[in-house]
Protein backbone atom coordinates (compact mmCIF):
# COMPACT_ATOMS: atom_id res chain seq x y z
CA UNK A 1 0.00 0.00 0.00
CA UNK A 2 1.42 3.40 -0.90
CA UNK A 3 1.83 6.35 1.45
CA UNK A 4 -1.34 8.09 0.25
CA UNK A 5 -3.48 5.00 0.82
CA UNK A 6 -2.00 4.42 4.27
CA UNK A 7 -2.68 8.00 5.35
CA UNK A 8 -6.16 7.81 3.84
CA UNK A 9 -6.83 4.66 5.90
CA UNK A 10 -5.66 6.39 9.07
CA UNK A 11 -7.77 9.47 8.44
CA UNK A 12 -10.86 7.46 7.48
CA UNK A 13 -10.51 5.31 10.61
CA UNK A 14 -10.19 8.30 12.91
CA UNK A 15 -12.88 10.49 11.35
CA UNK A 16 -15.08 7.53 10.42
CA UNK A 17 -15.77 8.87 6.96
CA UNK A 18 -15.92 6.69 3.87
CA UNK A 19 -12.39 6.47 2.53
CA UNK A 20 -13.64 6.96 -1.03
CA UNK A 21 -14.66 10.57 -0.36
CA UNK A 22 -11.10 11.59 0.58
CA UNK A 23 -9.24 13.11 -2.35
CA UNK A 24 -6.01 15.06 -2.53
CA UNK A 25 -8.12 18.22 -2.74
CA UNK A 26 -10.21 17.42 0.35
CA UNK A 27 -9.80 19.86 3.22
CA UNK A 28 -10.01 18.61 6.82
CA UNK A 29 -13.25 20.53 7.15
CA UNK A 30 -14.74 18.77 4.14
CA UNK A 31 -14.05 15.38 5.65
CA UNK A 32 -15.50 16.64 8.94
CA UNK A 33 -12.25 16.25 10.86
CA UNK A 34 -12.14 18.44 13.96
CA UNK A 35 -8.95 19.54 15.73
CA UNK A 36 -8.78 16.36 17.81
CA UNK A 37 -9.21 14.17 14.73
CA UNK A 38 -6.36 16.03 13.04
CA UNK A 39 -4.05 15.69 16.03
CA UNK A 40 -4.87 11.99 16.37
CA UNK A 41 -4.16 11.54 12.66
CA UNK A 42 -0.81 13.35 13.00
CA UNK A 43 0.21 11.14 15.91
CA UNK A 44 -0.87 7.98 14.07
CA UNK A 45 1.02 9.02 10.93
CA UNK A 46 4.12 9.84 12.97
CA UNK A 47 3.99 6.39 14.58
CA UNK A 48 3.28 4.59 11.31
CA UNK A 49 6.09 6.20 9.34
CA UNK A 50 8.54 6.86 12.17
CA UNK A 51 8.73 10.58 11.49
CA UNK A 52 8.04 13.72 13.50
CA UNK A 53 5.70 16.39 12.11
CA UNK A 54 6.25 19.70 13.93
CA UNK A 55 3.09 21.73 14.61
CA UNK A 56 4.38 24.62 12.53
CA UNK A 57 4.60 22.32 9.49
CA UNK A 58 1.23 20.67 10.16
CA UNK A 59 -0.47 24.07 10.35
CA UNK A 60 0.48 24.69 6.71
CA UNK A 61 -1.51 21.74 5.37
CA UNK A 62 -4.35 23.17 3.31
CA UNK A 63 -5.73 19.82 2.22
CA UNK A 64 -5.15 16.07 2.28
CA UNK A 65 -2.75 16.34 -0.68
CA UNK A 66 -0.48 18.70 1.27
CA UNK A 67 -0.42 16.21 4.15
CA UNK A 68 0.52 13.31 1.86
CA UNK A 69 3.17 15.32 -0.02
CA UNK A 70 4.75 16.43 3.25
CA UNK A 71 4.96 12.87 4.59
CA UNK A 72 6.37 11.63 1.28
CA UNK A 73 9.01 14.36 1.35
CA UNK A 74 10.12 13.24 4.80
CA UNK A 75 10.51 9.56 3.93
CA UNK A 76 13.58 7.87 2.49
CA UNK A 77 13.21 7.37 -1.30
CA UNK A 78 12.53 3.62 -1.17
CA UNK A 79 9.48 3.96 1.06
CA UNK A 80 7.58 6.36 -1.19
CA UNK A 81 6.04 3.64 -3.34
CA UNK B 1 -1.52 -3.52 27.07
CA UNK B 2 -5.15 -4.31 27.63
CA UNK B 3 -7.36 -2.56 30.09
CA UNK B 4 -7.72 -5.28 32.70
CA UNK B 5 -10.07 -3.34 34.95
CA UNK B 6 -9.31 -5.82 37.67
CA UNK B 7 -9.89 -4.86 41.26
CA UNK B 8 -6.82 -5.88 43.29
CA UNK B 9 -7.18 -7.33 46.79
CA UNK B 10 -10.75 -6.06 47.05
CA UNK B 11 -9.61 -2.45 46.63
CA UNK B 12 -10.53 -0.35 43.62
CA UNK B 13 -7.43 1.48 42.40
CA UNK B 14 -8.18 5.06 41.41
CA UNK B 15 -5.58 7.15 39.57
CA UNK B 16 -6.24 10.73 40.67
CA UNK B 17 -4.98 13.66 38.60
CA UNK B 18 -3.59 15.58 41.58
CA UNK B 19 -2.81 18.66 39.49
CA UNK B 20 -6.26 19.12 37.90
CA UNK B 21 -8.75 21.55 39.41
CA UNK B 22 -9.06 25.11 40.70
CA UNK B 23 -7.75 24.10 44.12
CA UNK B 24 -5.14 21.56 43.06
CA UNK B 25 -3.14 20.02 44.48
CA UNK B 26 -4.15 20.93 48.06
CA UNK B 27 -7.88 20.08 47.95
CA UNK B 28 -7.32 17.11 45.65
CA UNK B 29 -4.83 15.55 48.06
CA UNK B 30 -7.10 16.26 51.04
CA UNK B 31 -10.03 14.69 49.20
CA UNK B 32 -7.98 11.67 48.21
CA UNK B 33 -6.89 11.16 51.82
CA UNK B 34 -10.53 11.37 52.92
CA UNK B 35 -11.56 8.85 50.26
CA UNK B 36 -8.75 6.47 51.22
CA UNK B 37 -10.22 6.09 54.69
CA UNK B 38 -12.65 3.62 53.13
CA UNK B 39 -11.44 0.05 53.14
CA UNK B 40 -12.13 -0.73 49.51
CA UNK B 41 -10.14 1.91 47.68
CA UNK B 42 -6.49 2.57 46.86
CA UNK B 43 -5.42 5.97 45.57
CA UNK B 44 -2.62 6.87 43.18
CA UNK B 45 -1.98 10.60 43.27
CA UNK B 46 -0.40 11.61 39.96
CA UNK B 47 1.75 14.75 39.87
CA UNK B 48 5.13 16.19 40.93
CA UNK B 49 6.30 13.94 43.81
CA UNK B 50 7.92 16.63 45.96
CA UNK B 51 4.84 18.83 45.89
CA UNK B 52 2.50 15.93 46.60
CA UNK B 53 4.65 14.70 49.47
CA UNK B 54 4.40 18.15 51.05
CA UNK B 55 0.62 18.10 50.70
CA UNK B 56 0.38 14.59 52.10
CA UNK B 57 2.54 15.65 55.05
CA UNK B 58 0.02 18.45 55.80
CA UNK B 59 -2.66 15.75 56.02
CA UNK B 60 -0.37 13.77 58.32
CA UNK B 61 -0.22 10.95 55.78
CA UNK B 62 2.99 9.61 54.34
CA UNK B 63 3.33 8.16 50.88
CA UNK B 64 2.46 4.59 51.62
CA UNK B 65 -0.35 2.34 52.76
CA UNK B 66 -3.26 3.08 50.42
CA UNK B 67 -2.25 6.50 49.15
CA UNK B 68 0.61 6.41 46.67
CA UNK B 69 2.38 9.02 44.57
CA UNK B 70 3.01 8.48 40.87
CA UNK B 71 5.39 10.88 39.17
CA UNK B 72 4.25 13.30 36.47
CA UNK B 73 6.31 16.45 36.30
CA UNK B 74 4.00 18.33 33.93
CA UNK B 75 0.34 19.28 34.04
CA UNK B 76 -2.20 21.05 31.84
CA UNK B 77 -2.94 24.63 32.80
CA UNK B 78 -6.40 26.14 32.28
CA UNK B 79 -5.19 28.44 29.48
CA UNK B 80 -3.63 25.59 27.51
CA UNK B 81 -5.36 23.79 24.67
CA UNK B 82 -6.66 20.37 25.72
CA UNK B 83 -5.15 18.96 22.54
CA UNK B 84 -1.71 19.79 23.99
CA UNK B 85 -2.09 16.65 26.11
CA UNK B 86 -1.37 14.57 23.04
CA UNK B 87 1.35 16.50 21.23
CA UNK B 88 3.12 18.70 23.77
CA UNK B 89 2.56 17.11 27.17
CA UNK B 90 1.95 13.37 26.77
CA UNK B 91 3.43 12.82 30.24
CA UNK B 92 1.32 15.37 32.08
CA UNK B 93 -0.58 14.26 35.19
CA UNK B 94 -3.91 13.49 33.52
CA UNK B 95 -2.23 11.62 30.66
CA UNK B 96 -0.16 9.51 33.08
CA UNK B 97 -3.32 8.71 35.06
CA UNK B 98 -5.08 7.65 31.83
CA UNK B 99 -2.15 5.46 30.84
CA UNK B 100 -2.40 3.73 34.24
CA UNK B 101 -5.99 2.75 33.43
CA UNK B 102 -4.96 1.49 30.01
CA UNK B 103 -2.11 -0.61 31.41
CA UNK B 104 -4.27 -2.08 34.17
CA UNK B 105 -2.33 -0.36 36.97
CA UNK B 106 -5.51 1.53 37.91
CA UNK B 107 -9.21 0.70 37.62
CA UNK B 108 -10.43 4.27 37.21
CA UNK B 109 -9.25 7.79 36.40
CA UNK B 110 -10.53 10.76 38.36
CA UNK B 111 -9.79 14.40 37.52
CA UNK B 112 -11.11 17.85 38.33
CA UNK B 113 -8.93 19.35 35.62
CA UNK B 114 -9.89 20.71 32.20
CA UNK B 115 -12.78 18.56 30.94
CA UNK B 116 -11.40 18.71 27.42
CA UNK B 117 -7.98 17.53 28.54
CA UNK B 118 -9.50 14.66 30.52
CA UNK B 119 -11.68 13.61 27.57
CA UNK B 120 -8.75 13.79 25.15
CA UNK B 121 -6.53 11.79 27.50
CA UNK B 122 -9.26 9.19 27.76
CA UNK B 123 -9.72 9.00 23.99
CA UNK B 124 -6.02 8.92 23.15
CA UNK B 125 -4.50 6.93 25.99
CA UNK B 126 -7.31 4.62 27.13
CA UNK B 127 -9.30 4.35 23.91
CA UNK B 128 -12.96 4.19 23.01
CA UNK B 129 -15.17 1.11 23.02
CA UNK B 130 -15.83 -0.46 19.62
CA UNK B 131 -18.30 1.63 17.65
CA UNK B 132 -18.04 4.73 19.86
CA UNK B 133 -16.53 7.86 18.33
CA UNK B 134 -16.35 10.18 21.33
CA UNK B 135 -17.29 9.95 25.03
CA UNK B 136 -20.54 11.40 26.36
CA UNK B 137 -21.79 12.74 29.68
CA UNK B 138 -25.03 11.25 31.01
CA UNK B 139 -27.07 12.66 33.90
CA UNK B 140 -30.32 11.90 35.69
CA UNK B 141 -32.90 14.69 35.93
CA UNK B 142 -33.50 13.96 39.61
CA UNK B 143 -36.73 14.53 41.51
CA UNK B 144 -38.77 16.35 38.83
CA UNK B 145 -38.24 13.49 36.40
CA UNK B 146 -36.78 10.61 38.40
CA UNK B 147 -37.03 8.15 35.52
CA UNK B 148 -35.33 10.33 32.92
CA UNK B 149 -31.72 10.85 31.92
CA UNK B 150 -30.19 13.23 29.39
CA UNK B 151 -27.18 12.62 27.19
CA UNK B 152 -24.94 14.36 26.08
CA UNK B 153 -24.56 17.01 28.78
CA UNK B 154 -21.61 18.80 27.25
CA UNK B 155 -18.80 16.52 26.14
CA UNK B 156 -19.59 16.95 22.41
CA UNK B 157 -20.58 20.41 21.28
CA UNK B 158 -20.56 19.51 17.57
CA UNK B 159 -21.89 16.07 16.78
CA UNK B 160 -22.12 13.75 13.83
CA UNK B 161 -25.53 12.04 13.44
CA UNK B 162 -24.27 8.57 14.35
CA UNK B 163 -22.99 9.83 17.70
CA UNK B 164 -26.62 10.12 18.77
CA UNK B 165 -26.86 6.32 18.49
CA UNK B 166 -24.07 5.78 21.00
CA UNK B 167 -25.56 8.51 23.22
CA UNK B 168 -28.83 6.54 23.16
CA UNK B 169 -27.03 3.32 24.09
CA UNK B 170 -25.08 5.02 26.91
CA UNK B 171 -28.30 6.56 28.24
CA UNK B 172 -30.03 3.19 28.09
CA UNK B 173 -27.24 1.51 30.04
CA UNK B 174 -27.40 4.28 32.64
CA UNK B 175 -31.20 3.99 32.94
CA UNK B 176 -30.99 0.23 33.31
CA UNK B 177 -28.06 0.17 35.76
CA UNK B 178 -28.87 3.17 37.94
CA UNK B 179 -32.64 3.73 37.53
CA UNK B 180 -33.66 0.06 37.18
CA UNK B 181 -35.71 0.68 34.03
CA UNK B 182 -35.88 -2.57 32.06
CA UNK B 183 -36.54 -1.18 28.57
CA UNK B 184 -35.89 2.58 28.55
CA UNK B 185 -37.82 4.73 26.08
CA UNK B 186 -35.43 6.82 23.99
CA UNK B 187 -36.37 10.19 22.47
CA UNK B 188 -34.55 12.80 20.45
CA UNK B 189 -34.78 16.39 21.68
CA UNK B 190 -35.91 18.60 18.82
CA UNK B 191 -38.03 21.58 17.89
CA UNK B 192 -41.12 19.51 17.12
CA UNK B 193 -42.44 15.99 17.31
CA UNK B 194 -42.49 15.44 13.54
CA UNK B 195 -39.63 13.58 11.88
CA UNK B 196 -38.89 16.58 9.70
CA UNK B 197 -38.27 18.96 12.63
CA UNK B 198 -34.83 20.03 13.80
CA UNK B 199 -31.55 20.89 12.13
CA UNK B 200 -29.88 18.63 9.58
CA UNK B 201 -27.88 16.64 12.14
CA UNK B 202 -30.98 16.02 14.27
CA UNK B 203 -33.03 14.95 11.23
CA UNK B 204 -30.31 12.50 10.17
CA UNK B 205 -30.03 11.24 13.74
CA UNK B 206 -33.81 10.66 13.73
CA UNK B 207 -33.52 8.37 10.71
CA UNK B 208 -30.66 6.43 12.30
CA UNK B 209 -32.47 6.02 15.63
CA UNK B 210 -35.72 5.02 13.90
CA UNK B 211 -34.03 2.16 12.08
CA UNK B 212 -31.72 1.21 14.96
CA UNK B 213 -33.87 -1.38 16.71
CA UNK B 214 -33.56 0.65 19.91
CA UNK B 215 -36.74 1.54 21.83
CA UNK B 216 -36.98 4.90 20.03
CA UNK B 217 -40.23 6.81 20.63
CA UNK B 218 -39.51 9.75 18.32
CA UNK B 219 -38.86 13.43 18.90
CA UNK B 220 -39.79 15.33 22.00
CA UNK B 221 -39.76 19.10 22.55
CA UNK B 222 -38.36 21.12 25.44
CA UNK B 223 -41.76 21.06 27.14
CA UNK B 224 -41.63 17.24 27.30
CA UNK B 225 -38.29 16.98 29.09
CA UNK B 226 -39.81 16.59 32.54
CA UNK B 227 -43.09 14.84 31.69
CA UNK B 228 -41.73 11.31 31.58
CA UNK B 229 -42.47 10.64 27.90
CA UNK B 230 -38.89 9.48 27.57
CA UNK B 231 -36.45 7.76 29.90
CA UNK B 232 -33.47 8.71 27.76
CA UNK B 233 -33.38 12.12 26.10
CA UNK B 234 -30.73 12.37 23.43
CA UNK B 235 -29.24 15.66 22.25
CA UNK B 236 -25.88 17.11 21.31
CA UNK B 237 -23.61 18.41 24.06
CA UNK B 238 -24.29 22.03 23.19
CA UNK B 239 -28.04 21.72 23.75
CA UNK B 240 -27.57 19.35 26.69
CA UNK B 241 -25.22 21.67 28.50
CA UNK B 242 -27.51 24.67 28.02
CA UNK B 243 -30.50 22.69 29.32
CA UNK B 244 -28.43 21.36 32.26
CA UNK B 245 -27.33 24.78 33.44
CA UNK B 246 -30.74 26.34 32.92
CA UNK B 247 -32.38 23.49 34.84
CA UNK B 248 -29.91 23.77 37.70
CA UNK B 249 -30.55 27.51 37.94
CA UNK B 250 -34.34 27.26 38.24
CA UNK B 251 -34.43 26.64 42.00
CA UNK B 252 -32.38 29.67 42.92
CA UNK B 253 -34.28 32.02 40.63
CA UNK B 254 -37.66 30.68 41.69
CA UNK B 255 -36.71 31.28 45.35
CA UNK B 256 -35.58 34.87 44.74
CA UNK B 257 -38.71 35.60 42.69
CA UNK B 258 -41.05 34.06 45.30
CA UNK B 259 -39.39 35.85 48.21
CA UNK B 260 -39.67 39.18 46.38
CA UNK B 261 -43.37 38.58 45.74
CA UNK B 262 -43.90 37.77 49.43
CA UNK B 263 -41.76 40.59 50.86
CA UNK B 264 -44.78 42.24 52.45
CA UNK B 265 -45.82 38.98 54.13
CA UNK B 266 -42.89 37.95 56.38
CA UNK B 267 -44.45 34.72 57.74
CA UNK B 268 -45.24 33.46 54.23
CA UNK B 269 -41.82 34.56 53.06
CA UNK B 270 -40.15 32.57 55.84
CA UNK B 271 -42.27 29.56 54.99
CA UNK B 272 -41.35 29.85 51.31
CA UNK B 273 -37.66 30.05 52.21
CA UNK B 274 -38.01 26.89 54.28
CA UNK B 275 -39.80 25.07 51.48
CA UNK B 276 -37.23 26.06 48.89
CA UNK B 277 -34.39 25.05 51.15
CA UNK B 278 -35.80 21.56 51.56
CA UNK B 279 -37.21 21.08 48.05
CA UNK B 280 -35.01 22.71 45.46
CA UNK B 281 -31.84 20.66 45.59
CA UNK B 282 -34.17 18.59 43.40
CA UNK B 283 -33.23 20.65 40.36
CA UNK B 284 -29.62 19.51 40.41
CA UNK B 285 -28.93 17.12 37.57
CA UNK B 286 -26.87 14.33 39.05
CA UNK B 287 -24.20 11.90 37.97
CA UNK B 288 -25.65 9.03 39.93
CA UNK B 289 -26.84 10.73 43.11
CA UNK B 290 -27.04 14.32 44.24
CA UNK B 291 -23.99 14.13 46.48
CA UNK B 292 -21.62 13.31 43.67
CA UNK B 293 -19.76 15.88 41.66
CA UNK B 294 -19.14 15.67 37.93
CA UNK B 295 -19.88 12.72 35.72
CA UNK B 296 -18.60 9.58 34.06
CA UNK B 297 -17.32 9.73 30.49
CA UNK B 298 -19.44 7.05 28.84
CA UNK B 299 -18.03 5.13 25.89
CA UNK B 300 -14.42 5.06 27.08
CA UNK B 301 -12.83 1.62 27.55
CA UNK B 302 -12.31 2.29 31.24
CA UNK B 303 -13.95 4.23 34.06
CA UNK B 304 -13.16 7.95 33.73
CA UNK B 305 -14.81 10.42 36.06
CA UNK B 306 -14.67 14.18 35.54
CA UNK B 307 -15.25 16.47 38.52
CA UNK B 308 -16.22 20.12 38.58
CA UNK B 309 -13.09 22.27 38.51
CA UNK B 310 -14.13 24.09 41.68
CA UNK B 311 -14.47 20.88 43.70
CA UNK B 312 -13.23 20.98 47.29
CA UNK B 313 -11.94 18.06 49.33
CA UNK B 314 -15.37 16.68 50.30
CA UNK B 315 -16.57 16.67 46.68
CA UNK B 316 -13.31 15.12 45.55
CA UNK B 317 -13.73 12.35 48.10
CA UNK B 318 -17.34 11.80 46.94
CA UNK B 319 -16.21 11.75 43.32
CA UNK B 320 -13.52 9.16 44.01
CA UNK B 321 -16.15 7.14 45.85
CA UNK B 322 -18.50 7.26 42.85
CA UNK B 323 -15.67 6.32 40.46
CA UNK B 324 -15.09 3.33 42.70
CA UNK B 325 -18.81 2.45 42.63
CA UNK B 326 -18.82 2.69 38.83
CA UNK B 327 -15.98 0.18 38.68
CA UNK B 328 -17.82 -2.13 41.06
CA UNK B 329 -21.07 -1.76 39.10
CA UNK B 330 -19.27 -2.78 35.93
CA UNK B 331 -20.52 0.16 33.87
CA UNK B 332 -17.88 -0.33 31.18
CA UNK B 333 -18.71 -4.00 30.81
CA UNK B 334 -22.44 -3.16 30.63
CA UNK B 335 -21.78 -0.59 27.91
CA UNK B 336 -19.62 -3.09 26.02
CA UNK B 337 -22.29 -5.74 26.07
CA UNK B 338 -25.03 -3.29 25.00
CA UNK B 339 -22.84 -2.12 22.12
CA UNK B 340 -22.10 -5.70 21.12
CA UNK B 341 -25.80 -6.56 21.11
CA UNK B 342 -26.53 -3.45 19.09
CA UNK B 343 -23.74 -4.11 16.59
CA UNK B 344 -25.05 -7.64 16.10
CA UNK B 345 -28.49 -6.24 15.28
CA UNK B 346 -30.09 -7.15 18.61
CA UNK B 347 -32.25 -4.82 20.56
CA UNK B 348 -30.33 -2.88 23.21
Amino acid sequence: MNVEEQIKDILARITRVDKSIITRQSTFKEIKADSLDVVQALVAVEETFGIEIPDEDAQKFQNFGDFVSYVESRLPQKEKV
Amino acid sequence: MENKNTVQNGRVRVAVDAMGGDYAPEEIVKGAVLAAKKEDVEIFLVGPPKLLQQELAKCKVSNGSYVHIVEASEFIKENESPVDVIRRKPNCSVAVAAKMVKSGEADALYSAGSSGAVAISAIQFIGMLDGVYRPALVGSLGSFAPDTVMVDLGANVDCKPDQFLTFAIAGSVYAKRFLNIADPKIALLSTGSEETKGNQVVREAYSLLKSSGLNFVGNIEGGDILNGRANVIVCDGFVGNVVLKFYESIGGYAQVWTEQKLRKHPPLRALARLLFKSLFPATKISGETEKQSGGILWGVDGVVKIAHGASRARQIANGIESAKEAVKAGVVESMKSELARFNQGGKS
